[in-house]
């Protein structure tokens, strides 16, 4: 809600927003892209920036500044932009006039990212804007670049007088992409160079699974309506699953995947960040830090895996060649950039538990995979058995009703219960009730990044993941890591491309006596 | 349930048998459709058939446009079956000589009891008015457009009057979803902190439109939001009891908003279509002084803003309704 200090010392809203869907920010900023020129930049971020813009969100005061190494200008930036919105925004090509009045908002800084002197341009630019765009010293960094350049780029933000120290007029902020450490030492160790520039409260370390709809949809489901949380417990709940389940392998990554993995790249944030919104207990506020706090308290609540138990409790596997949709495609030891004896992991599964009232003994299965069936994000509840079988012969066939949440594709819920086929007969068949929120709203949801980072411009860190979390699921999962990192996989490959992943992982389920979902 | 009169007995078991007969849907919506204007059938059919095939719908809708033979009004007592189609879980009933309540009977008799009822009266006749009562008690949520058969304040008026009558019925028109893109962008003028108060002391509001109902909801919903009251057709008095003066004028594109113009004490605020229909220009002058920006102008079609005001639920919009009451005292 817009708000503004009365001459009386009051507080004014803006009372034209009530009832309004737009939620704007109001505070003029710069927000400066570093690895600008980059992939993510031009398929996420920029398109991100003008969807923004075109949608009412973005301050009338605003500027745009891209800093990377390529020796581009100005003009040679806009008309890069200018291309990626044309080829990936959501709402469709770039067209005049509105793109001239956006483009008038963006500039470009060539530069090293160790470099102090090209920081020394980038404040020359930041004041530019302040006095051209009236951009009122606000400023947001974007660190996308390799993580092995965000300890440098902060260090030479502090050097150049751009930490927040040196700029009590307005507000500094930085949002830090994953991922955030490749381990717990490396994440400490990066932490400690953004604590010496930076308070945590102007830190946003970005999972950009956090930003979409349905995973914001997790809270509401449970915290808008009475029915699902007096089951949401150890009494009626048998098991969770969580899937991030992909058909695309790493394709131009592989250099940086090569050294990073299943468990790295997808379980031990995105993955793990959903199971805290799932297991957490109801926050005091809606407030960013009173919903972390829960998040948190889920993480430490994680046991600990036990050294005797990490071939049980987990699987590992990697991709051989195989066909996605009908097409051949590679191994993962031929992908570009791939070491040909690789021992990294393109599938990674994990049983967790939680030792809390609210969770003993329900296991939390999480698993990861390129390479797989089909692309499938989703967290399945599966409640326990009826407690009597009333319906004899019938009831053999009974599943056990789980609740769905799809995070993507065809995003939204689905619950599957027993119902009567129709007939003489009692005769039992699990059917699905199903939400859509593209048919449910009739709208389609904004992309992550849009919400992101709109919200970090607001202030809002709700979304974004705080220190002690990260911390603590690194520290959760430096034995699997560790353990993997020092024993070779001799069966790697061990699952074929458009397969269910490999069988190491149906037999952790079944070892509970439990099967994994189909992708 | 009453028991069904002969008239309309075999025609509905000819109808339920054809719907029994179509795949097991899960509806989520009764959407009963009014058709008296024969300039529109076509295009409201077309509509309709959209939304159903896309929302899970019982949808009944009553053609009244056909002419009524020999003039004869089948009632309750005479026996003769009307014409139909059933397509899926759309039918589509000849209404044309059936009375109020034949109407009422063919709707209640056909509808599923535990879904919402929405209906979408797009009549302008007087002559239906009884028909339209007979329906009101089994809708959930009435549709209208205001300005969907009319540029002139007319439809407006109707609905005015109608929702004093029956504030608790829940209401949607299409002219007020129509408006919300210029909502956003009034609310934008006032957004920074340093100009909020100066919506306060606005003194004059001026718009241009295709069609009136546009205009007069938003001066209603500048009225409803700011406490400014009606003191005749084209002034308000404001919390601090100054004038505020409001001129509209008639022109361009039906259903359509062109130009705002909103003068403060200070500052005239102003945002206008561009020579690009798809594209608004914003300024300031004056003590608040801002550059002109392009915004983008979400103009929405009539199929989209429907699904808008079906998706919106079955609760009563407040803004809405304050803003119509405003309207209400604005047009006497």
């Amino acid at each position: 809600m817009t708000t503004t200090a009365q001459p009386g010392g009051g507080v004014a809203v803006n009372p034209l927003r009530k009832g309004l869907a737009t939620s704007r920010i109001t505070d003029p900023c710069n927000i400066v892209f570093f690895g600008a020129t980059g992939d993510l930049m031009k398929r996420m971020l920029m398109p991100a920036m003008y969807n923004l813009r075109l949608g009412d969100i973005l301050p009338a005061n605003y500027g745009i500044i891209g800093f990377s190494r390529s020796d581009d200008d100005d003009d040679k930036f806009r008309d890069e932009m200018h291309k990626s919105i044309d080829e990936f925004s959501r709402t469709g090509p770039a067209k005049d006039p509105l793109w001239s009045d956006f483009a008038k908002h963006l500039s470009y800084v060539s530069g090293q990212f160790d470099d102090t002197a090209c920081f020394h341009k980038l404040r020359e630019q930041l004041e530019k804007n302040d006095k051209e765009l009236g951009t009122g010293g606000n400023r947001l960094f974007y660190l996308s670049t390799p993580p092995s350049l965000f300890a440098p780029i902060i260090d030479q933000l502090d050097k150049a007088g751009l930490g927040p120290h040196d700029n009590p007029a307005g507000w500094t902020r930085i949002i830090i992409e994953k991922p955030f450490g490749t381990d717990l030492d490396s994440a400490r160790a990066l932490q400690a160079e953004v604590e010496k520039v930076f308070d945590e409260k102007q830190v946003y370390r970005i999972d950009h699974y956090l930003g979409k709809e349905p995973v914001q949809d997790i809270m509401a489901l449970r915290f808008a309506n009475v029915i699902f949380e007096p089951i949401w417990n150890r009494r009626y709940v048998d098991s969770v699953q969580i899937t991030a389940a992909e058909t695309v392998g790493v394709e131009l990554r592989g250099g940086y995947y090569d050294n990073a993995g299943a468990l790295r790249d997808m379980i031990q944030n995105h993955v793990t960040n959903l199971l805290a919104l799932v297991a957490m207990e109801p926050p005091v506020s809606s407030a960013a830090d009173a919903i972390r706090d829960e998040k948190y308290k889920v993480l430490c609540a994680l046991r600990p895996f036990e050294s005797g138990r990490l071939s049980l409790d987990a699987a590992r596997g990697q991709y051989d060649a195989g066909s996605i949709a009908g097409k051949p495609v590679p191994g993962y030891r031929e992908e570009p950039d791939v070491r040909p004896d690789s021992n990294t992991e393109t599938y990674a599964a994990v049983k967790v538990l939680i030792d809390n009232w609210r969770w003993a003994d329900v296991p939390f299965y999480l698993r990861s995979g390129k390479r797989l069936a089909h692309k499938v994000s989703e967290i399945a509840i599966r409640f326990k058995s009826i407690p009597h079988r009333l319906f004899g012969d019938a009831g053999d066939a009974l599943d056990n009703n789980t609740l769905v949440m799809k995070i993507q594709p065809d995003e939204g819920v689905s619950l599957r219960f027993n119902a009567k086929v129709p007939g003489p007969k009692m005769h039992i068949r699990a059917v699905s009730m199903d939400f859509n929120y593209g048919t449910g709203f009739g709208v389609v949801s904004a992309p992550a990044y849009e919400r992101l980072i709109g919200d970090a411009m607001r202030g809002d860190a709700t979304l974004f993941t705080r220190w002690d979390a990260v911390e603590r699921a690194w520290i959760q999962y430096m034995p699997l890591l560790d353990k993997w990192l020092d024993s070779v996989e001799d069966g790697f490959p061990n699952y074929s491309a458009g397969s269910q992943g490999p069988p190491s992982s149906d037999r952790m389920l079944a070892m509970d006596g439990r099967e994994w979902r189909k992708i | 349930m009453t028991a069904e009169p002969a008239a309309a007995k075999s025609s509905l078991e000819e109808i339920r048998a054809e719907l029994a007969r179509t795949k097991l849907t899960a509806s989520t919506m009764n959407f009963v459709v009014w058709i008296d204007d024969i300039t529109r059938r076509d295009w409201i059919l077309e509509r309709t058939a959209l939304l159903s095939d896309k929302h899970p719908s019982l949808t009944i809708v009553l053609d009244h446009t056909g002419s009524c033979e020999h003039g004869v009004v089948r009632s309750g007592e005479q026996a003769e079956p009307v014409e139909f189609t059933v397509q899926g879980e759309r039918v589509q009933i000849d209404a044309s000589c059936l009375d109020a309540e034949m109407v009422l009977r063919y709707v209640s008799a056909l509808i599923k009891p535990s879904v919402p009822t929405i209906l979408w009266w797009s009549g302008l006749n007087e002559d239906s008015a009884p028909i339209f009562y007979a329906l009101l008690p089994l809708a959930n949520t009435l549709l209208f457009d205001s300005s969907g058969g009319v540029a002139d304040e007319s439809t407006l008026r109707r609905l005015a009057t109608f929702h004093a009558k029956h504030p608790h019925v829940i209401l949607r028109d299409l002219a007020w979803l129509r408006i919300r893109p210029w909502q956003d962008m009034i609310a934008n003028f006032f957004d920074d902190p340093g100009d909020t108060n100066d919506v306060f002391t606005i003194r004059r509001l001026f718009i241009r439109s295709g069609s009136d109902a546009e205009a007069f909801y938003l001066g209603g919903w500048l009225a409803s939001r700011l406490g400014w009251k009606a003191t005749g057709r084209d002034a308000f008095t404001d919390l601090a009891r100054a004038t505020v003066h409001f001129e509209r004028k008639r022109e361009g594109e039906v259903r359509r908003v062109h130009s705002i113009c909103l003068d403060s004490e200070t500052s005239w605020y102003h945002a206008e279509v561009t020579e690009d229909p798809s594209v608004v220009r914003m300024w300031v002058e004056g003590e608040h002084a801002r550059e002109p920006r392009l915004f983008p102008l979400a103009a929405m079609d009539n199929a989209s803003l429907l699904e808008r005001a079906i998706l919106e639920g079955v609760t009563a919009d407040e803004i809405y309704e304050t803003a119509l009451n405003s309207v209400a005292t604005l047009l006497g």
